[in-house]
């Protein structure tokens, strides 16, 4: 189970869990966002490397084009994964 | 305890079910059941990637050694031969506009678990990982 949708003042909600089943999902959306963006991982519970694969390819569209993700409140095991993989230093992420 | 998905991305989430609802029974932590099912769902992923014959399931069995470590072990019939332990190196440290897509998946099971095996004969390729020694997070 996975929902991406917009919420207030131009944040966008995730949760559950983003596997690479959801990948499509969450590309689709991903896909229509442009500038400066903030993904609000408050209900977010998992991530793989499916999904890892998607943040970074918007991410490096969003830069490109002068904006970015600002990832927030990420819980501590999405935190983990993120620093394995070294997103630490190339998103903006704020933890729980 | 052992079951078999077809090789398909649908069959993540029952495969997450299966697994979560084994160490959920035996009061595993948070903190080694997040590793364990991220293990499985990549290592799954790749067995469906990498083995053009649906006609087979993955078996999958999830066990539980006497110390409470976690024990997982996925076995395909018919795929290539795929070292999962064999380094890849990845620069985690350049930046983003060197970074690809893709990848990091082996990365992150060669991080996160405590042993991985792999084993290859005769078409059949088995992967078994261990996580934990406890339960309690880590």
């Amino acid at each position: 189970m996975f929902d991406i949708e917009h919420g207030n003042h131009g944040t966008v909600i995730c949760r559950g869990r983003l596997d690479a089943a959801q990948c499509e999902k969450a590309e689709g959306f991903l896909a229509g966002l442009e500038g400066a963006t903030t993904l609000d991982f408050a209900g977010l519970e998992y991530i793989s490397s499916a999904g890892l694969g998607i943040l970074l390819k918007t991410q490096k569209r969003l830069v490109a084009d002068g904006g970015g993700l600002k990832i927030i409140n990420v819980n501590n095991h999405i935190h983990d994964v993120f620093r394995y993989s070294g997103f630490h230093t190339i998103f903006d992420i704020r933890a729980k | 305890m052992q079951r078999s998905f077809p090789r398909h991305l649908d069959a993540l989430t029952p495969l997450y079910e299966f697994a979560e609802g084994m160490m959920e029974a035996h009061d595993i932590a948070e903190g080694i059941r997040f590793p364990v099912h991220l293990a499985m769902e990549e290592l799954f992923v790749n067995m469906v990637k990498y083995n053009p014959d649906i006609s087979t399931d993955i078996e999958v069995d999830v066990s539980l050694q006497v110390n409470q470590e976690v024990r997982v072990s996925l076995v395909d019939d018919g795929g290539v031969e795929f070292d999962v332990t064999a380094a890849r190196p990845i620069d985690i440290d350049a930046p983003l506009e060197d970074r690809i897509p893709g990848g990091l998946g082996i990365h992150l099971i060669q991080s996160l678990v405590d042993t991985l095996e792999y084993e290859y004969q005769d078409g059949r390729g088995e992967v078994i990982f261990t996580k934990g020694s406890g339960n309690k997070d880590v």
